[in-house]
C-alpha cells in the first residue's frame, strides 16, 4: 500500500493533519503572545520627591488598603475627616478590605509592592512589621514626600514608641501612626463582688497594677467560689501575638528581655545581646505554666496560683474573646476593641454587653522597674504595643498622592481623632488626647481612659527588625512548646537563644 | 510510479515554503507525527511548568537579601542547598528540613520526615480501604447507588469545611473527643490536651482527615479498574473450583494492579504537597510543617529569604519528582511483566 492511499483516507476524515496544525498554530501564537506581556522593571529611587500640598481638582476616591473594621466605618471616618478634619470635599475614601489576619496583610502588601502596583495609595500596616518594609526601601519616606507640619507633629505629640516603629535608622518617618493599642486586663466585676470583693478595690486595680501573685489567687478564688467555667484567659497559642505580645508582657513583667536594653530593641541587628536565657525570663515561663497546671507541674512556682483554663495554649484574641463574652472566664487579656464590644449596657442590642460590671486593670507584675536589671524602661507592668500606621505607596499616581496629603493633614485635627475612637475604639496615638476630657466622656471607652493611660505609659514595642519575623516564629514556638509541658522553661529558653543568636548574624 | 508523484500537486496549492511544510509533514511516519502534535503541549507545559521550576533553581543559587532594595543577594552556587541540608539554615527556617536528631520529637518536626510520614501513613490507609470500599461497590446489591453517594461524599466536601470538621472534633472546649466526655481521647490517653497544638497529634489528625476524604478518590479510581475485568474470568475460575481468595489472588488483583499504582502515584504527588488541610483545621503550619508549609512560610514569613525559600522550593520539587520515580519504575515493571 502506498502513502498517497492512506492520505486520500485521512483527507476523508473530518479533521486533516493540515487543519488540526493550523488551529493549533493559531491558538499557539495567542498563547506565545499572552505570555510575553508580564515583567516589569526594576527601580531603585530611595528618595521620595516632595508631593505637593495643594489639594486636587478633580473627583479622587482615595484608595486605602485596610481592615474589614475600617471598611465597616468608613463613612463615619470619611464625614469627620470632611467635617471636622477639612478634608476637601472632592476627596473621599474607598478601603480594600483585606484579611483581619495581620499575617495575611503583611503577604499580600509584600506582593502588591514588590509588583509595584499603583493602588492602594495608603496602606495599614501593622506596627509589628512596618519596620522590614522600610529596611527593603519599599515605602515612601514621609519625611521627604510629607510637609514639614505633619511630620513635625507626628514626632513630637504621638508616641514615642508608636513613632519608633514607624521610622528608619536616620529617623525619617515612614508612616503616619493610625491608632495605638495596649493590653490590659479586662475582668467581670459582678463575679467578683460575689466573691467578695467591692467597688474601692476596683477603683484601685484600675489604676495601681497588681502584682501576680495577688492577681492569680484573686481570680482562682473567683473563679472556685463562682464556679465559672475558666479563670484568667490569655493567648498562648503557636503564633504571632504569642512573641510580639503575650510573652513579651510576661517576661517584661519579671524584668526580662529579648535583647537585654530598651534600647536595643530596634537593633544594631548582631550587636546587641540576646537575653532570653536569664533567670528572671526562665521564670516568667514558670509562671505562664503555674498559672495553667497549678501547683502539680514540677517547673512550678509556688508564690503562684493555678489561675487559668487549660486550653488557654490553644488560645488566640478571638477564641478567648469569645469565652469571655460566653461567660466562661473570669478575667482576659485582650485588646482595647473588648471595651467597644462588650463595654455597653446588656440588653441595648447588644446582648454580650456586660456594661459597668466589665472592670479594667493594667497587666500585673512580678518585678518592679527598679529591680529590673533593664529597668526603668523594661520591668513593672509591661503591655505589649500595639496599633497601626498608614503608610504611603510610592507607586501611587500623584493624583492620590495629594489626595492622600490632604487625607494625612486631616487626620491630624484633634476632633478627628477623637471622631475615630469614638466610632471604632481606635486609641489616638496621641498621649495627651487619652488623656482628655472629651475622651473621658465617650460612652464605654471613657471608663478605661485611666486604665488605658497607664498601660500606654508601661508600653514596649515588639523589637522589629528585618529578622524579627523570623525571630518571631522561634519565639512563639519554643514559650508555646514550654507552656505545652513538652519542654522545661529551661530548655526552651536555652534552645531560643542560640537560634535567636544565629538569626542576629543573619541580619 | 516516479511520473505520478510528480503531478500530485493538490489544487489551490502554489508551492513553495507552504507546500513544501505540508509535504514534509504528511510524509512522516506515525510516531515522528505524534511527536510532532505533542511540541506545542511541551512548549506551553515548558512555558507554565520547566520555566518556572527553572527560575526557582537559578533563584536559589542567590544568597538572600533581607534588606535593601534588591530581592536577591549575590550569587553564592549551591550553598544554599549545603546549608539548608546540613541544617545550617535551621534557625531561618520554621522547622528544619531534615531532622536534627533521631528521636521521635525530631522527626515529626522535620520537614521530610514529618511529609513522608504522612504520605505513607495515609497513602497506604487510603489504598487499603479504598480497595475494600470498591470491592463492595463493585458487587451488585441493594442500595448500591446509596452506598456509592455515601462514599463519595467526603470527596466533595471543600478543604476549608474538611478543616473545620477536624478542628471542632478536636477543639478544647468545642470537640467530643477532647476534654470530659464518653468519646475523650484524651481521658483514654490517646491524644494530649491541646491535640491540635502538639505535633505528633496533630499528624495523626491530619493523616485522619485526609483518609477520611480521599479514601472515596482511591475507591473510584480502583472501581474503574475492577469493572473493566471481564467477568467470564470469574464464572471459568469458580466452574475450576478455585476459592474466593484464589479468585481475587489470581484474576482480580494481577488485573487491577496498574490501575491501583496509578492511583497510588495520583495519591502519593498531593500527599507529598500537602498544605491545605493544615492550615484549615487550625494546626498551622508552625506545628505540622510539612514541605509546602516550608516553602510557603519561608516565602511570606515577613522576612525576605528569596533564595533559602527558593531552595527549600526546589529541592520540595526533586524529593516529589524522586518519589514519583519510583511509582513510575514499578510501572513501567508491571507493564512489562
Amino acid at each position: 500500500m502506498s502513502r498517497g492511499l492512506n492520505r486520500d483516507d485521512e483527507e476523508n476524515t473530518s479533521v486533516s493533519r493540515r487543519r488540526f496544525v493550523q488551529a493549533a498554530g493559531a491558538s499557539g501564537i495567542t498563547v506565545g503572545l499572552a505570555g510575553c506581556t508580564g515583567g516589569g522593571g526594576e527601580s531603585d529611587d530611595s528618595t521620595a520627591e516632595p508631593i505637593s500640598t495643594e489639594a486636587p481638582d478633580e473627583e479622587v476616591t482615595l484608595q486605602i488598603g485596610a481592615d474589614s473594621l475600617f471598611n465597616d466605618n468608613v463613612d463615619a471616618i470619611e464625614q469627620s475627616l470632611h467635617e471636622s478634619g477639612g478634608m476637601p470635599d472632592n476627596i473621599s475614601l474607598e478601603v480594600t478590605a483585606g484579611s483581619f489576619e495581620s499575617g495575611d496583610r503583611q503577604a499580600k502588601y509584600q506582593q502588591l509592592l514588590n509588583a509595584e502596583q499603583e493602588q492602594p495609595t495608603l496602606l495599614m500596616m501593622d506596627n509589628g512589621w512596618t519596620i522590614p518594609f522600610i529596611a527593603r526601601n519599599e515605602l515612601t519616606n514621609l519625611s521627604e514626600a510629607l510637609p514639614e507640619s505633619i511630620t513635625s507633629t507626628v514626632k513630637e505629640d504621638y508616641f514615642d514608641s508608636m513613632v519608633a516603629t514607624a521610622q528608619d535608622q536616620n529617623g525619617d518617618l515612614y508612616g503616619v501612626p493610625l491608632f495605638a493599642a495596649f493590653p490590659t486586663v479586662q475582668y467581670r466585676k459582678d463575679l467578683f463582688r460575689e466573691a467578695g470583693y467591692s467597688d474601692s478595690d476596683f477603683e484601685t486595680w484600675a489604676t495601681e497594677p497588681m502584682e501576680w501573685s495577688t492577681f492569680s489567687e484573686a481570680v482562682a478564688q473567683v473563679w472556685d467560689e463562682t464556679g465559672t467555667k475558666g479563670g484568667f484567659g490569655w493567648q498562648g497559642k503557636n503564633y504571632v501575638g504569642l512573641a510580639c505580645c503575650d510573652f513579651v508582657e510576661f517576661m517584661g513583667s519579671w524584668g526580662g528581655s529579648y535583647f537585654g536594653e530598651f534600647s536595643n530593641l530596634f537593633g544594631p541587628v548582631d550587636d546587641r545581646p540576646v537575653t532570653v536565657d536569664e533567670e528572671q525570663v526562665i521564670d516568667a515561663v514558670r509562671m505562664m505554666r503555674t498559672f495553667i497546671n497549678g501547683q502539680d507541674d514540677p517547673e512550678a512556682l509556688s508564690d503562684f496560683t493555678q489561675c487559668s483554663p487549660s486550653n488557654t495554649v490553644s488560645y488566640t484574641e478571638e477564641p478567648s474573646r469569645k469565652a469571655f463574652a460566653n461567660g466562661d472566664l473570669v478575667a482576659l487579656r485582650n485588646w482595647p476593641y473588648v471595651f467597644d464590644l462588650h463595654g455597653g449596657e446588656p440588653g441595648s442590642g447588644d446582648t454580650t454587653g456586660f456594661g459597668e460590671d466589665l472592670g479594667a486593670m493594667p497587666i500585673p507584675y512580678h518585678t518592679s522597674t527598679s529591680d529590673s536589671p533593664y529597668g526603668p524602661e523594661i520591668g513593672g507592668s509591661t503591655s505589649a504595643l500595639g496599633g497601626w500606621h498608614l503608610a504611603l505607596n510610592p507607586h501611587a499616581p500623584e493624583t492620590q498622592k495629594r489626595a492622600a496629603v490632604q487625607m494625612l493633614d486631616a487626620l491630624q485635627t484633634d476632633q478627628v481623632r477623637l471622631d475615630i475612637f469614638k466610632a471604632v475604639g481606635w486609641i489616638p496615638p496621641i498621649p495627651e488626647l487619652v488623656d482628655s476630657d472629651q475622651a473621658r466622656e465617650l460612652d464605654p471607652l471613657g471608663r478605661y481612659v485611666d486604665t488605658l493611660k497607664v498601660a500606654g505609659e508601661n508600653s514596649v514595642p515588639r523589637p522589629v527588625t528585618a529578622v524579627w519575623p523570623s525571630q518571631s516564629s522561634k519565639i512563639s514556638q519554643q514559650v508555646n512548646a514550654a507552656i505545652r509541658q513538652e519542654k522545661t522553661p529551661e530548655e526552651a529558653m536555652t534552645e531560643l537563644q542560640e537560634t535567636l543568636v544565629s538569626l542576629e548574624g543573619q541580619g | 510510479m516516479a511520473t505520478e508523484h510528480e503531478t500530485e500537486t493538490l489544487p489551490g496549492e502554489g508551492g513553495g515554503v507552504y507546500a513544501s511544510f505540508i509535504r514534509w509533514m504528511e510524509n512522516l511516519s506515525e510516531t515522528q507525527f505524534a511527536y510532532f502534535l505533542l511540541t506545542p503541549a511541551l512548549l506551553l507545559l515548558g512555558a507554565i511548568a520547566f520555566w518556572p521550576l527553572l527560575s526557582t533553581f537559578r533563584l536559589s543559587l542567590f544568597a538572600d537579601a533581607i534588606t535593601g532594595t534588591s530581592t536577591v543577594g549575590e550569587f553564592v552556587g549551591i550553598q544554599n542547598y549545603l546549608a539548608v541540608l546540613t541544617g545550617e539554615r535551621n534557625a531561618l527556617l520554621p522547622a528544619p528540613f531534615i531532622p536534627t536528631s533521631l528521636s521521635v520529637k525530631a522527626i515529626f518536626g522535620s520537614a521530610l520526615t514529618v511529609t513522608l510520614i504522612f504520605t505513607i501513613a495515609s497513602v497506604f490507609f487510603e489504598t487499603i480501604i479504598g480497595f475494600g470500599q470498591a470491592l463492595v461497590l463493585d458487587q451488585d446489591f441493594r442500595g448500591r447507588r446509596w452506598a456509592r453517594v455515601v462514599i463519595i461524599i467526603p470527596w466533595a466536601v471543600p478543604i476549608v469545611i474538611q478543616g473545620m470538621i477536624f478542628y471542632l472534633f478536636f477543639a478544647p472546649g468545642i470537640g467530643p473527643f477532647v476534654g470530659e466526655g464518653p468519646l475523650s481521647l484524651q481521658q483514654a490517653g490517646i491524644l494530649s490536651d491541646s491535640p491540635l497544638q502538639t505535633t505528633i497529634d496533630a499528624a495523626m489528625i491530619t493523616i485522619v482527615a485526609d483518609i477520611w476524604k480521599t479514601t472515596a478518590f482511591m475507591a473510584l479510581l480502583i472501581l474503574a479498574g475492577l469493572q473493566s475485568v471481564n467477568r467470564d474470568l470469574y464464572d471459568v475460575a469458580r466452574v475450576s473450583g478455585a476459592s474466593t481468595w484464589q479468585r481475587f489472588k489470581l484474576i482480580t488483583l494481577p488485573i487491577v494492579l496498574p490501575t491501583v499504582l496509578v492511583a497510588m502515584l495520583f495519591r502519593t504527588i498531593q500527599a507529598m504537597r500537602v498544605y491545605g488541610i493544615i492550615e484549615a483545621s487550625g494546626v498551622g503550619c508552625s506545628t505540622l510543617p510539612s514541605l509546602s508549609c516550608l516553602v510557603v512560610t519561608s516565602f511570606f514569613g515577613g522576612t525576605r529569604l528569596v533564595g533559602t525559600a527558593a531552595t527549600v522550593a526546589f529541592l520540595t520539587a526533586a524529593f516529589i519528582g524522586l518519589v514519583v520515580t519510583v511509582y513510575i519504575i514499578g510501572y513501567a515493571r508491571e507493564e512489562g511483566a
